[in-house]
């Protein structure tokens, strides 16, 4: 039932929620709080509006990530991503500039380039746990 | 002019989530530290068998990032120094 697929959605839903389910409790504890926690700390540093979706994501996602790298990465996060995305559009957030955004995006892009560390690395154990005997 | 910087400095109340961090810290390369330490825990969380090996092997990952990033910047601030000579 745990397959790879599965897992990795948990993992994309909750970080570190796909070693939980596996059973690796500790494991999936440290990186998703520390996951969380980086993500957390962009927004505090650039302020929500360093998620800043491209416009047309939806229709045209390819042209989106190409103007836009640093969202594809900040969207791996999960739906904190997506919530602090829609948030942004809110005027009443400040956007930020200079090194302050750019180190708000760096965090939170990280965030989500670990999160995708994360979630190959657990539904990889899943599906050696499938295939073990 | 920079009397007036330093009154919008000071007048500027920071707001979590709405307002970004003030501008004009000198000190940003201090940020970069909380970075390494995430990226250490996660890499060598994933990485490890055990995770009592966790702790001491992401301190030494961050203070190996920590240290080449450090050797990098004097590098390169050396090169930038004799090409403007």
């Amino acid at each position: 039932m745990k397959t790879p697929p599965l897992i990795a959605l948990c993992g994309w839903l909750v970080p570190g929620s796909g070693y939980v389910v596996l059973g690796h409790t500790a494991r999936g504890l440290t990186v998703g709080i520390t996951i969380i926690v980086l993500f957390v700390l962009g927004l505090l540093i650039g302020g929500v509006r360093v998620v800043d979706p491209p416009p047309n994501f939806l229709a045209d996602p390819v042209r989106a990530a190409i103007n836009k790298p640093w969202f594809a990465a900040q969207l791996l996060t999960g739906p904190i991503a997506v919530v602090a995305a829609a948030a942004g559009r809110n005027e009443a957030f400040v956007a930020s500039h200079a090194r302050v955004n750019e180190i708000g995006t760096l965090y939170t892009a990280i965030a989500g380039a670990l999160n995708l560390l994360s979630i190959i690395d657990s539904s990889w154990r899943a599906g050696r746990k499938e295939t073990s005997p | 002019m920079n009397i007036m910087l330093l009154a919008a400095h000071k007048a500027y109340t920071y707001v979590p989530f709405v307002k970004p961090l003030p501008l004009g810290w000198t000190h940003w390369y201090l940020l970069l530290l909380p970075l390494c330490l995430a990226i250490a825990v996660v890499y060598k969380s994933i990485r490890c068998q055990s995770m009592r090996r966790v702790p001491r092997e992401s301190l030494v990952l961050f203070v190996f990032i920590v240290a080449v990033m450090m050797a990098t910047a004097g590098a390169l601030a050396t090169l930038v120094n004799y090409l403007e000579r």
